[in-house]
């Protein structure tokens, strides 16, 4: 047995990531510099770990050293990766926190588009689950509060005149400039 | 042929990504639309998103571009929108490794962390923290020790996470702000619990006597939230690794294999292997802990009680035998990695009688 003991330490996750069903990320943090010390090992492991991951549906693999949860949704890929030692159910709890928010924020409709429409949310999301390795709030519902805040998800009834006329103008001006 | 084909694959895309083939010097020139005033937030928020979607992709910025455009992103203060005010906090973190002089958004984000938003607070601690260094941890303290105390579990959280993240900078953060995190392991939220309980260890860790203090006084309470009761099983297994066999601390492990949530209880059972102190009594319900966890419907619960049983093997194929049965039902699972592991445990647990099975 490799037997070491864990270390007591809240630096538990070593990556995040969200893929494309082409194997190119759309976003990803890594929280460990002498894990993958540039971008180019960053760039391979993702082609590594997507190339063994798409087709089998199998929720974990053990690549590079590294645990790697994850699970697939139309065309999107989400990771969640840590050490080989670490407890797994932990990091499984974050990367079903890290779906279920991206799946709340938008919607339910879990698709790449989406996503793209709502980067901003989903980056402030992501921040909000991991902080430099730590898990910040593995509870979808307490994370999508933090984060989607846009004043024209509020229904239309409790908006003021003001705010109704302004995000018309700019629909408008949006629409225009298209 | 092939053209046809793309334009097929772009029209699956639903329009091809926004976001693709954008241009570094094309973002980072319309990044001057910051200085402008009044901000327009929805437009600055989109270029913004530009911005961190391409350092995301690691793009290279020059020293020179990354402090140009943190400085523009400065002037986005200005503005109270609040989604264009937590990506400004984005940014700064994200740049803040790249960009000269981002000391100066200092008293910006103390203003904001002292006022009145929940959801700014936690977020600019947490900017702020990023951009300190170990000469200015002192014009921040007060600031901070007040932070981890606040009644909001998100601005405590974020100042207790920030403060481990500042003892790597500044080593004696974690010992100075010891007291407040003391405070905060009462929340009763279970985030705040859990870094508390990291901080409070990063403060006495080189001091034994204080751990086995700590832990003594916490596995009493047996604390209410899961990860930090892994965090307490593995601080516990830490002591029991240097000292001869304390009742306790056993008796705390062992009541974690029936916590209620899985996470602990297969963190207990975990560690009660890689203790090394294989024949003692309660090596059986931490056998048949995994053994549930390998007829369960998740991968993730089969992996890791085959992960398990495999070091174990390593060792003391002798107490895996119980599990035999198990493991040849997941030889043929459709998780290659679990069928794999499978398989070389059981090359070393099993007799030649179960070969033919």
């Amino acid at each position: 047995m490799d037997g070491q003991l864990l270390e007591p330490t809240l630096y538990t996750v070593k990556g995040m990531a969200i893929l494309d069903n082409d194997g190119n990320r759309i976003l990803a943090k890594y929280y460990d510099k002498n894990l993958f010390p540039t971008p180019k090992d960053q760039k391979m492991f993702e082609k590594n770990l997507f190339s063994k991951t798409h087709r089998a549906n199998a929720e974990i693999i053990m690549l590079d050293g590294l645990t790697c949860i994850y699970k697939s949704n139309v065309d999107l890929f989400f990771y969640v990766m840590g050490l080989s030692h670490e407890n797994e159910l932990i990091l499984m709890s974050v990367l079903n926190c890290l779906y279920d928010s991206v799946s709340q924020i938008l919607r339910k409709n879990v698709e790449k588009r989406a996503v793209l429409d709502s980067l901003d949310i989903v980056m402030l999301a992501m921040d909000e689950i991991c902080d430099g390795g730590i898990i910040l709030d593995a509870d979808a519902s307490s994370v999508v509060q933090r984060v989607a805040l846009r004043t024209d998800d509020i229904p239309l009834g409790e908006q003021t005149v003001a705010q109704v006329l302004q995000s018309a103008k700019e629909q408008l001006k949006w629409s225009l400039l298209k | 042929m092939n053209a046809f084909k793309r334009d097929k694959k772009e029209e699956e895309d639903g329009g091809g990504n926004p976001f693709q083939n954008l241009e570094k010097t094309t973002v980072l020139q319309e990044a001057r639309t910051f200085n402008d005033t009044p901000v327009n937030p929805r437009k600055c928020a989109h270029i913004l998103t530009k911005i961190l979607y391409l350092l995301n992709q690691s793009e290279q910025l020059s020293t020179m571009e990354a402090t140009e455009v943190f400085f523009a992103m400065t002037k986005l203060f200005q503005c109270r929108d609040i989604v264009l005010r937590r990506l400004v906090y984005l940014g700064i973190k994200e740049l803040s490794s790249l960009a000269e002089d981002v000391i100066i958004v200092t008293s910006c984000l103390t203003k904001d962390m002292t006022g009145k938003g929940d959801l700014y607070r936690a977020a600019a601690i947490r900017a702020l923290c990023t951009i300190t260094d170990g000469g200015m941890v002192a014009a921040i303290e007060r600031y901070m020790k007040q932070a981890i105390v606040d009644r909001s579990p998100a601005v405590s959280s974020a100042a207790l996470v920030s403060s481990l993240h500042l003892s790597r900078v500044s080593g004696d953060v974690a010992r100075r702000w010891a007291n407040e995190a003391q405070e905060a392991l009462n929340s009763s939220n279970v985030m705040v619990q859990y870094h508390a309980l990291g901080l409070l260890y990063q403060a006495r860790k080189t001091d034994k006597h204080a751990v086995i203090k700590l832990v003594s006084k916490l596995t009493r309470t047996s604390p209410k939230s899961p990860y930090a009761a892994c965090m307490l099983i593995r601080m516990a297994c830490k002591i029991l690794d240097e000292v001869d066999d304390d009742e306790e601390l056993l008796g705390f492990i062992s009541s974690c294999l029936r916590h209620k949530s899985e996470i602990v209880v297969y963190e207990a059972a975990h560690a009660w292997f890689n203790l090394g102190r294989v024949g003692t009594k309660e090596i059986t319900p931490a056998i048949s802990v995994l053994q549930l966890f390998c007829g369960s419907q998740r991968p993730a619960h089969r992996f890791a009680a085959v992960r398990t049983l495999n070091k174990v093997a390593m060792t003391h194929p002798g107490v895996v035998t119980a599990c035999n049965l198990d493991l040849e039902n997941l030889i043929t699972d459709s998780n290659r990695s679990i069928a794999t592991l499978a398989i070389t445990t059981l090359l070393k647990t099993g007799a030649e009688s179960s070969v033919d099975r």
